[in-house]
């Protein structure tokens, strides 16, 4: 059975929360601070995270950055409207997702489910989403069979969102795969060359359906087919 | 400017120091040359010059020729001299005279100029000291037209920032910081004001009070710029708290209602239950969410306008009690027979208690109970809260009552309760501080005790 730790202060939160994941299946264990969530998940480590991004000894963020020295268990952080800033730092430090409170348990179990399945599914050599064809191997693109020329800098952009499909990554993630170290506060270079990705691939580039923004965040490769 | 009555006194005591010399005269002649005795008119000469200045001087200087003359030198009751080296020697002291009394007029004139810079200085001094004391710069404009009517030497004056126009009957001198005007000063229309002392004093003081208006608008503009941060940082944590305090029982209902409502999910009969009662709970605590923001709301528009009644303490306390439900059993009350009642608003009051009893209730250890005490003092009556929490370091007990408040170590909740408690608190004349107490948390709730009227109090 699929263990996941569910880390909230809030207790009513928790509970309701634990109900759902068992009745969906999934081995439930909670913690309500930082440190008996890192105690949790070294005594016993699970299969994925969701995690409160405030606890009453530390952050999310501090959890997750501890977590990622030792696994690679995807993490989902419960984020609010207002707390954007440590989203971001937690989704930078490694975490793979995040739900806005209040969320409904549906798109909680997707989000779960998505991250689990990037887990399990090693990074195949061509990656295919809708129409969209990657062969990372072969450094071919197409989009409906159509072979499409890509710039180098637009691939290796395209290839790191091809690598995580589904899963968000941030600006400076993207920034720093894909221009180096260094890079990590030049957003406006990124939307630059998401804008033309988009031109080449898309059907309609202001409603795109392969490469999602997650506003404020980052951005996303729909997850595969 | 010399009066009539002031050259009057001169003239009588110039003529008073002429006789009393002239009768030391009378008294030596017997037993000295009479005239080397002339020398003696110096000490008449003397204080006329230092006190009424060289044109009196002179006119003793030659009165006391006269009278040496006339009384002492033979023939005497005749202005002959019977030898005329005595012209030369009456010549020799009243060029002795005349330049004494000079030189005393002249240093008389310099004491009165370094008296005269003296007071300017001292005047700066002061009103240098008062314009950096930090009270108000419009406080300090009376005192400093006053000092500046001192040094000037006139009557009373007026001073007013920048350049302002006369009122009737007045006359403007403006004080000026090379070409910029910093004040007017207004002094009576008759007055008579020395130039140079008038263009010394006024330079300086202008210099002052410029630096003195730049300081207060200064001041005046990071006030307004605190005055903004805060309120720009209290809107934050407002938003943040109301963000993380209406969302965590939505997150908890959603999430409960979303469960219950999903086919998908297998779930026994009191995993269902157990989630209606987290509805049903967290709806409890979103109301009362709700309520109080509206307190607080209420609070900061002044709209909580407490209505004052004469309650007793037992009741008020009871009243709080009856809202708390089963935790009320771990609360142990101790107010003794004689205690006063106290004038408040019970609803408000009630509030301050409730809100005071749930914060220590929340911080107890499960097991130990809260304890409510009744200490009557002279005016107030104090009320202690007493909890076996973990309490707080002093540096952090002020901060208890900052609304919104939510530590930087993540400390869930808004702390919307202390804050309305002392809001309430306050609006009813009381007040409401942490204390002191290492067994752990302990507030105070000081409550003003009711005036009675004198015929009770006999």
């Amino acid at each position: 059975m699929t263990r996941v730790l569910v880390v909230d202060d809030e207790p009513q939160i928790l509970r309701a929360l634990r109900t759902s994941l068992r009745g969906a299946g999934y081995d439930v264990e909670t913690a309500e601070s930082a440190e008996q969530a890192l105690a949790a998940l070294a005594a016993n480590p699970p299969d994925a995270v969701v995690l409160d991004l405030v606890l009453p000894d530390g952050s999310g963020t501090e959890v997750t950055r501890e977590l990622r020295t030792w696994s690679s268990a995807p993490v989902i952080v419960l984020s609010v409207v207002g707390d954007e800033t440590e989203k971001i730092a937690a989704l930078d430090a490694g975490a793979d997702d995040y739900v806005t409170k209040p969320f409904g348990i549906d798109e909680l179990l997707a989000r779960l489910r998505a991250a689990l399945r990037r887990v399990d599914a090693p990074t195949e050599p061509v990656v295919e989403v809708g129409g969209l064809r990657i062969d990372l191997e072969k450094r071919a693109v197409s989009v409906d069979g159509k072979p499409v020329q890509l710039t180098p800098h637009e691939f290796a952009l395209l290839r790191v969102l091809a690598q995580n499909p589904g899963k968000l990554l941030t600006h400076a993630t993207l920034l720093r795969e894909v221009w180096g170290r260094g890079y990590g506060d030049e957003s406006h270079y990124l939307h630059v060359y998401v804008s033309q990705l988009r031109r080449k691939l898309e059907e309609d580039p202001a409603r795109p359906r392969y490469i999602l923004t997650e506003p404020g965040a980052g951005y996303r490769l729909a997850a595969p087919s | 400017m010399r009066t009539r009555a002031e050259l009057l006194v001169g003239v009588l005591a110039s003529a008073g120091v002429v006789v009393l010399v002239s009768a030391v005269v009378a008294l030596l002649k017997p037993h000295v040359p009479v005239l080397s005795l002339g020398a003696l008119y110096v000490l008449a000469v003397l204080p006329v010059a230092i006190l009424w200045g060289t044109a009196l001087a002179a006119v003793v200087s030659v009165a006391s020729m006269l009278v040496f003359n006339w009384f002492f030198l033979p023939p005497i009751h005749s202005f002959h001299l019977r030898e005329s080296q005595n012209w030369l020697a009456l010549a020799i002291y009243l060029v002795i005279a005349f330049t004494v009394s000079a030189l005393a007029a002249r240093a008389r004139a310099r004491r009165e100029d370094a008296e005269q810079r003296r007071a300017e200085a001292h005047a700066l001094a002061e009103a240098a000291l008062d314009l950096l004391r930090g009270r108000t710069l419009d406080e300090e404009l009376g005192r400093l037209a006053a000092l500046t009517a001192g040094v000037l030497g006139v009557e009373g004056a007026r001073l007013e920032l920048g350049k302002q126009p006369p009122l009737a009957e007045e006359r403007a001198l403006p004080v000026e910081a090379g070409l910029r005007c910093v004040a007017t000063l207004f002094v009576d229309e008759e007055a008579t004001v020395d130039e140079a002392v008038q263009r010394r004093f006024l330079p300086s003081l202008a210099a002052l009070l410029a630096v003195a208006v730049e300081r207060s608008r200064l001041e005046a503009e990071a006030l307004e710029a605190e005055a903004l941060r805060r309120s720009d940082a209290l809107k934050t944590a407002l938003l943040r708290a109301v963000s993380h305090d209406l969302r965590s029982p939505l997150t908890a209902i959603l999430a409960s209602a979303d469960a219950l409502a999903s086919p998908g999910l297998a779930l026994e009969p009191e995993d269902r239950l157990a989630l209606a009662e987290t509805i049903r709970s967290e709806t409890t605590r979103l109301d009362r969410v709700v309520e109080q923001l509206l307190d607080l709301s209420r609070l900061e528009a002044g709209a909580a306008e407490p209505h004052r009644e004469l309650w007793s303490v037992d009741e008020l306390v009871g009243q709080a009690l009856s809202g708390l439900g089963a935790d009320a059993t771990r609360v142990r009350v101790e107010i003794g027979p004689e205690t006063p009642p106290v004038e408040v608003d019970a609803a408000q009051v009630e509030r301050v208690l409730a809100n005071l009893l749930d914060n220590a209730l929340h911080y107890s250890p499960a097991g130990s109970g809260v304890l409510v005490r009744a200490e009557p003092g002279a005016t107030e009556l104090r009320l202690h809260v007493v909890d076996r929490g973990p309490g707080l370091p002093p540096e952090e007990r002020e901060a208890l009552f900052q609304p919104f408040r939510r530590g930087t170590e993540g400390r869930r909740g808004s702390g919307l309760g202390l804050s309305i408690a002392r809001g309430f608190a306050e609006a009813n004349g009381g007040r409401l501080w942490a204390q002191d107490d290492p067994g752990g948390g302990h507030l105070v709730l000081a409550l003003p005790l009711a005036e009675r009227p004198a015929a009770v109090r006999t």
